[in-house]
């Protein structure tokens, strides 16, 4: 057979393929959109209550009142944090696209909302878990703070007034390391590493 | 200027400019060898003799390890748990096997205010794990090509590319059983290492040494390796 | 250009929360995921879940898409290693649903012409190895230039021009053997 005849056949059958298969493809998009419309954002949600109810040592009741407030109003900070990542605008919001250095290293930025927070560190395998600060200067209870990392694995965590929070929402993946949660980032990717 | 005042000058310029030589950046044993006196430990001269075999890989870690015995230093714990902590490191960098993971995990147990004694068997589990994990590796035809040896099998992976993927699989088994995973459940470990292994594709771990791990490796296989670990 | 700049309207309305833009991406973009994926995976239900899946995880993660990559490329990054995955996981749990064959069951005997024709590269598809088919389809449906495939498929170039050769010279064995 000679090559265009085998490549034609070839674009033929599977276009071919996909046509008879016009079923599969009707309605596609209705689907996914109901099944979006159900599906709630990237946290899961029973983890966060979970870890909010476990114990923890000397915890006063401020503490908790201070977790469980800014638990439940996270949706809210989550969604004015969405306006502020959205790119294009000239406003001096947070950057999605990722800023990388002459040495290969990306700024990676690391957001936690924590409103009355006093302290908020994050610690992981980038810093040898001794804590970076995040800053919180205009006081809006979003503390971040921007860490040049070289493309890999990261597992880490954050301090918030002394406690131990290991659930980022903004990370790719959650492991458990000596009975807590620690979250995971994959640097290096342009696009979801799904 | 006369024959004195180069020779200071040039004194002084040199002073100036050894920082930025980085000559006083570099670690020496003499860094580790202060820091273990410092624990101390009962067999320091055992575990000097593996971390100067270490150092001479390119990917020793050797800025995390020298704070890991800073901070057990200065750490009220008992010295028998510090020791049994570095006599865990000392037998992998024996062995030959990559140490970044164990010093990370023990940094991290450190940091969280874990007991001593739960960093050291979590240290000995992933010990186990890596030490099974490259067995297995062996047994599918994976091989690491020492740097300047001759390749004896087609397939063998340069070392630093060999540990990488050792990390990440053995890891990945660590990281399983730790949040309560069965051994017996081989898909899914096949699939959580299928995932961080693709994830890190074409940023630390080369394609071909990917492919080459997923095709070779069954989910049957790392149900061994985690039985061993937690036999 | 206008198409693109439009897409990048959609796509920011997508990350608003605009459902409605992303059903318009998702209607823009059905035919080839789901051919990529239907030849990807060589049968219709899998297909179908993979391709359903590789827009849903598309929407959650959008705010980790770099604008400035194509987003076809991404896309179909996304897609190509949902089907790896199910293929794996397939490996294990073999699928109840037949492979792609003739249409309607018809006897191989009373095929003629293009149909035979059709039906024996068919054959010869489904039983080329995964890593000679995927490139095969993101070339000869998808129609992606050999630097896309490799971004997609995430092997170098080379290697992609290497396995569409060897692919094409298997596939030619296959079809000649199945005459």
């Amino acid at each position: 057979m000679k090559h265009d005849e085998l490549d034609n056949l070839l674009r033929d059958t599977l276009k071919a393929d996909v046509a008879a298969s016009k079923s599969c493809i009707l309605g596609m998009e209705d689907r996914v959109i109901m099944q979006l419309g159900e599906r709630s954002p990237r946290l899961r949600w029973s983890q966060w209550l979970a870890q909010l109810a476990a114990p923890t040592r000397g915890v006063r009741l401020g503490q908790i009142a201070v977790v469980g407030a800014t638990a439940a109003i996270f949706l809210f900070i989550g969604l004015a944090l969405a306006n502020r990542i959205l790119p294009g605008n000239n406003s001096p919001g947070l950057s999605l696209q990722p800023v990388r250095s002459a040495d290969g290293n990306q700024e990676v930025l690391f957001v936690m909302p924590a409103l009355d927070a006093e302290s908020v560190a994050v610690v992981g395998s980038f810093n040898a878990w001794e804590g970076t600060a995040l800053s919180d200067l205009d006081g809006d209870g979003i503390w971040t703070a921007s860490i040049p990392l070289s493309p890999g694995r990261y597992e880490y965590a954050f301090i918030i007034d002394g406690r131990w929070w290991g659930q980022d929402p903004l990370a790719d993946d959650y492991i458990q390391s000596f009975g807590e949660y620690s979250s995971v980032r994959y640097i290096g990717r342009g696009g979801d590493g799904a | 200027m006369n024959l004195r005042k180069t020779r200071v000058f040039w004194t002084f310029t040199l002073l100036l400019l050894l920082p930025i030589l980085g000559v006083s950046a570099q670690i020496s044993l003499m860094d580790y060898e202060q820091g273990l006196y410092s624990i101390p430990v009962s067999n320091p001269d055992f575990i000097l003799f593996t971390i100067e075999l270490g150092m001479t890989q390119a990917d020793f870690p050797a800025e995390p390890l020298l704070r890991l015995i800073d901070r057990l230093a200065s750490h009220p714990g008992a010295v028998f748990e510090k020791d049994g902590i570095l006599i865990i490191l000392a037998h992998a960098l024996e062995d030959g096997l990559p140490i970044e993971g164990l010093v990370g995990k023990a940094l991290e147990g450190l940091a969280r205010n874990v007991s001593l004694q739960q960093i050291e068997q979590g240290l000995s589990q992933l010990l186990i794990l890596l030490a099974e994990t490259r067995d297995l590796f062996y047994s599918k035809g994976i091989f690491n090509a020492p740097a300047g040896a001759p390749q004896a099998v087609p397939t063998a992976i340069p070392t630093l590319r060999f540990n990488q993927l050792l990390i990440h699989v053995s890891g990945t088994i660590g990281d399983f059983l730790e949040s309560g995973g069965s051994p017996f459940e081989g898909h899914l470990l096949y699939q959580g290492m299928h995932n961080r292994l693709t994830m890190l594709q074409g940023i630390t771990l080369l394609p071909e040494d990917v492919e080459l791990v997923l095709d070779r490796i069954e989910p049957s296989d790392l149900t061994q390796v985690a039985l061993v670990a937690v036999r | 250009m206008y198409r693109v700049q439009e897409e990048v309207s959609l796509l920011r309305a997508s990350l608003q929360g605009d459902t409605g833009a992303w059903g318009e991406i998702i209607n823009r973009y059905k035919d080839a995921v789901f051919g990529l994926c239907l030849g990807f995976m060589r049968n219709r239900a899998d297909a179908e879940d993979v391709s359903h899946d590789a827009f849903i995880r598309a929407y959650v993660n959008l705010r980790r898409y770099d604008l400035e990559r194509r987003f076809s490329t991404w896309l179909f990054t996304i897609a190509a290693n949902l089907c790896r995955n199910q293929l794996r996981y397939r490996k294990n749990h073999p699928s109840t649903e037949q492979p792609l064959q003739i249409r309607g069951g018809t006897d191989p005997a009373q095929l003629v012409g293009a149909e035979d024709r059709q039906a024996r590269i068919r054959e010869a598809l489904n039983k080329l190895p995964y890593s000679y088919r995927a490139p095969l389809v993101l070339r000869f449906y998808n129609e992606l230039p050999y630097q896309e495939i490799s971004e997609v498929l995430a092997i170098p170039e080379g290697t992609v021009k290497t396995r569409i050769h060897r692919g094409k010279a298997m596939l030619r064995d296959l079809f000649a053997e199945g005459a």
